[in-house]
């Protein structure tokens, strides 16, 4: 399975790598948003983790790109937050993102929920 | 002044004299005319008697010749006879015409002696005749009468005695005309008294119109003009008589009524100057004026009394020399002792003379001396049962105050009390006034006054800075011109939104009425941007300490729960400690900040090698660069410069951390240093990324991050530069920056070389 981690920290990109490590997941960075549209629209992987404060492009713009655009819609994708506002929260929701994670988050949360989503048939490939 | 009454007096004894003399003429007169009316009717009488006798005697000459004739005639004896008693009648009657006419004797007798001589002749004549006829018979009687001797005398006789007769009636005429004459006279004499007493009435009428009548119509009218009130006319009657000291006394009497109309006129006078005089330097200047004139003294002092009831010295007239004021308020507490406080509020006015023998101590003595005055009058100073003051009056010389001037100046000090009140009053309004005045124009919120109809009559500085409008200009205008305000947005004279707080309230008078409006127009765009920052603050400051919290909680979370090789266990550890030290870093950060703004943060200047500390700072720098040169430009002998070590380390590491850390490409950082006249210049140059001039406009202000992405991926809380700037200010120096984008920036910042400037702005 593949999935991209869009973040401008690399600390938390190699948590992220670190914490999925070793169950087989082809996973893709990004440190801005224009980059993480560019890797999702040519990857189209089946997970995007977005952080919103991002440099060039803010995530939720990023989300609401992929899910406006019929070929990248069906990518599930997790906000990344470091804004626990509920503000924050319902943006995120609004620009159409399936769920999301604020900072600091557990790894083992997120494996989780990696996993469940990998195990989602429709999800599959 | 008795001289009307002895002119009376002597004028009506004259007046009575002439009276008297009158009635004695006229007496005497009826006296005289009744003697003279006797002796007339004796003499008629006589004259009539003697005239009977005379005519008599006339018929008996008739008789004798008639008798003579008839006996001549017929020689009758009888006829003889009757001639013979005619004869003897004759001669009785002359002796009784003789004895009648005595009283006449000078003028009748010779008459009557010549009628008797020419009766004797003719007796004769007739006694030839009366023979001759005894004798010869009538023949020879008639040749005698034919000489006609005896006719002849009988003739005369008769002519004779007609004309004694005649002379007679003359003399009775005579006699009659005399009597007319003596009645004529005492008429004469009677009419002439009588017009001297009426010239005397009308000389005495005269008189006394003059003396008493013009004179008593001068007073009365004098009078009249003065119970109408008219005191400018003198009363004067130019006569010297009681009226004359009626009139003097009037004229006094006018004179001390017209002193005091004019007191009354000068006091009413006073009180409306006194009432104009606004301030209590004017009042006591006014009363002053006023009262000079009144009572001669040439100084003034005026006391009020305080809240308190303390009195206090408020204004002086009249003293040469203004500096005596300090003089009484130096001896206040003495005055206080010495002034008849009970009785001055009781309204009573007090005159004191002699000061320098009643003054008791020396420090009153003095003042006394100071002051140059003798005498003093405390005139107590209430309006409306309440004491407000003292005006004291005072004379250079001995001055007692009679009892006039003691009332006067009673009076006055009602008068001045009222002014006294109306001026406190005044002043303290318009001491409210200013203080409301400079309020409202200092206080830092705008303020806009309204009348009723919602028009501007005032605006503050504030408002006029806020809203571009001037108070001259927007002074009559509908507050919605001045002040429009949509939502919370006020749009300013000049198009630009400004976001506002605005209270209002109207201004009413004491009946409730409203007379105006106020409204408080608060700028609250400080607020808003201040607002902005703090919600910028926390999302920044909740992302700056939730990535580094991120790490530590997902690293440590792994090192727990999970297997791992020990390698990746090491760096897992190292991404926790480098998350903990960036935590700290923006901890300190933050306290720095907070400490520099609340003034806590305190340096510890000292003498520095300056060389060494930038050695120092750039080691660790070094052991960790890997893309970027870290040069240092040092001249070969630095002075020695004044700073806190540390203070000086973290500036120089802010800079040189900001030049790797917006050079991501790598390159040179090169700090320079070098030295100026009192100064050392350190300067830090990168290759970097640069700004524009726009991006430097707020660089060293709190919070601020250029908006570009590649400073946003650099990261930061935008307090580096803000604690560098003021770091470097604390020690007496200052920061600048050059930048090129894309080329790269200097940031410079000197440091004072003395310690006098090093610490001054720190405490």
């Amino acid at each position: 399975m593949k999935l991209l981690i869009a973040d401008d920290e690399q600390a938390v990109r190699a948590l992220v790598h670190v914490t999925l490590e070793g169950d087989d997941y082809e996973i893709l960075e990004a440190a801005d948003g224009l980059e993480a549209l560019e890797v999702a629209r040519d990857e189209n992987p089946s997970l995007v983790l977005l952080d919103i404060m991002m440099p060039r492009l803010d995530g939720l713009e990023v989300c609401r790109q992929l899910k406006s655009d019929p070929d990248t819609r069906d990518i599930v994708v997790v906000m990344l937050t470091a804004q626990a506002q509920d503000r924050d929260r319902d943006q995120g929701l609004a620009a159409g993102a399936d769920d999301y994670f604020t900072k600091p988050f557990s790894p083992l949360a997120l494996l989780n929920m990696v996993e469940r989503v990998r195990q989602t048939p429709s999800q599959a490939g | 002044m008795r001289r009307l009454r002895v002119q009376l007096t002597v004028l009506l004894a004259l007046l009575g004299l002439l009276v008297v003399a009158w009635g004695a003429t006229i007496f005497l007169g009826a006296r005289d005319a009744a003697r003279t009316n006797a002796s007339l009717l004796t003499t008629v009488d006589r004259f009539d008697a003697l005239r009977r006798r005379s005519a008599e005697l006339g018929r008996s000459f008739v008789s004798i010749e008639s008798s003579r004739r008839a006996y001549l005639l017929t020689g009758d004896p009888g006829s003889y006879e009757a001639q013979l008693q005619a004869e003897r009648r004759a001669k009785q009657l002359f002796g009784e015409v003789r004895k009648r006419a005595a009283p006449w004797r000078p003028i009748l007798a010779p008459v009557v002696d010549q009628v008797a001589g020419d009766y004797r002749s003719w007796l004769l004549a007739g006694r030839l005749e009366l023979r001759a006829r005894q004798r010869g018979g009538s023949a020879a009687a008639a040749r005698v009468a034919a000489g006609g001797r005896a006719d002849r005398s009988f003739q005369r006789l008769r002519g004779r005695q007609t004309a004694f007769e005649e002379q007679l009636a003359t003399l009775q005429a005579t006699t009659g005309r005399s009597q007319g004459r003596t009645y004529r006279a005492a008429q004469t004499l009677a009419l002439r008294t009588a017009v001297m007493v009426l010239a005397a009435v009308v000389l005495i009428t005269f008189y006394l119109r003059r003396a008493v009548g013009a004179p008593a119509d001068a007073l009365r009218s004098a009078s009249g003009r003065l119970a109408r009130g008219d005191l400018d006319t003198p009363v004067e009657l130019g006569v010297e008589n009681e009226l004359g000291a009626v009139a003097s006394d009037l004229e006094t009497m006018r004179r001390r009524l017209s002193g005091r109309m004019e007191a009354l006129e000068r006091l009413r006078h006073l009180s409306a100057q006194v009432v104009g005089a606004t301030s209590l330097q004017r009042l006591t200047e006014v009363a002053l004026g006023g009262l000079q004139p009144e009572v001669g003294a040439t100084r003034a002092i005026l006391g009020v009394v305080r809240r308190g009831g303390e009195l206090r010295l408020r204004a002086l007239a009249g003293f040469p020399d203004a500096g005596v004021a300090d003089d009484i308020v130096k001896a206040d507490p003495e005055i206080r002792e010495v002034l008849p406080m009970t009785a001055l509020r009781t309204g009573q006015v007090i005159g004191m003379t002699d000061l320098d023998q009643v003054a008791r101590s020396e420090t009153l003595l003095g003042l006394v001396a100071r002051m140059g005055i003798r005498s003093l009058a405390l005139v107590p100073l209430s309006s409306r049962g309440s004491f407000l003051g003292l005006l004291a009056l005072c004379w250079t010389d001995r001055h007692l105050l009679d009892r006039e001037q003691e009332a006067l100046l009673g009076l006055a000090g009602n008068q001045i009390a009222g002014a006294l009140e109306a001026a406190l009053r005044l002043e303290e309004a318009e001491r409210a006034a200013g203080e409301a005045r400079a309020v409202f124009y200092a206080i830092a919120d705008g303020v806009l006054l309204t009348d009723p109809y919602g028009r501007v009559t005032a605006i503050n500085r504030a408002l006029e800075s806020l809203t571009g409008w001037t108070e001259a200009d927007a002074s009559g205008r509908p507050y919605a011109d001045v002040l429009p305000v949509t939502g919370e947005q006020l749009l300013t004279r000049y198009g630009r939104k400004v976001p506002v707080v605005v209270s209002s309230a109207p201004i009413l008078d004491p009946g409730g009425r409203v007379v105006g409006g106020v409204d408080v127009i608060r700028d609250v765009s400080r607020e808003r941007e201040i607002d902005e920052v703090k919600s910028a603050l926390i999302s920044t400051v909740s992302h700056e300490l939730r990535t580094p919290l991120t790490l530590i909680h997902g690293f440590a979370e792994l090192l727990v729960l999970r297997d791992m090789p020990i390698e990746r266990r090491r760096s897992a550890a190292e991404e926790i400690l480098e998350a903990s030290r960036r935590l700290a870093r923006l901890i300190d950060d933050l306290l720095s900040v907070s400490r520099m703004e609340s003034g806590r943060l305190v340096l510890d200047p000292r003498p520095l090698d300056l060389a060494a500390v930038v050695e120092r700072m750039l080691s660790p720098f070094r052991a960790m660069a890997t893309t970027h040169t870290l040069r240092a430009k040092l001249p070969g002998a630095l002075p020695v410069v004044w700073g806190d070590p540390d203070k000086v380390e973290q500036i120089l590491t802010n800079l040189v951390g900001n030049a790797i850390k917006y050079s991501p490409e790598g390159g040179e950082v090169l700090v320079t240093v070098e030295h100026n006249e009192d100064s050392v210049q350190v300067s830090v140059r990168d290759q970097g990324i640069g700004m524009s001039p726009r991006d430097m406009g707020q660089l060293f202000e709190k919070f601020y991050r250029v908006d570009r992405d590649e400073v946003r991926r650099a990261g930061g809380t935008g307090l580096g530069l803000y604690i560098t700037k003021r770091l470097v200010e604390m020690h007496g120096g200052h920061i600048w920056a050059e930048s090129w984008p894309g080329v790269g920036s200097v940031f410079a910042f000197t440091l004072p070389t003395s310690a006098e400037l090093a610490g001054s702005r720190g405490r």
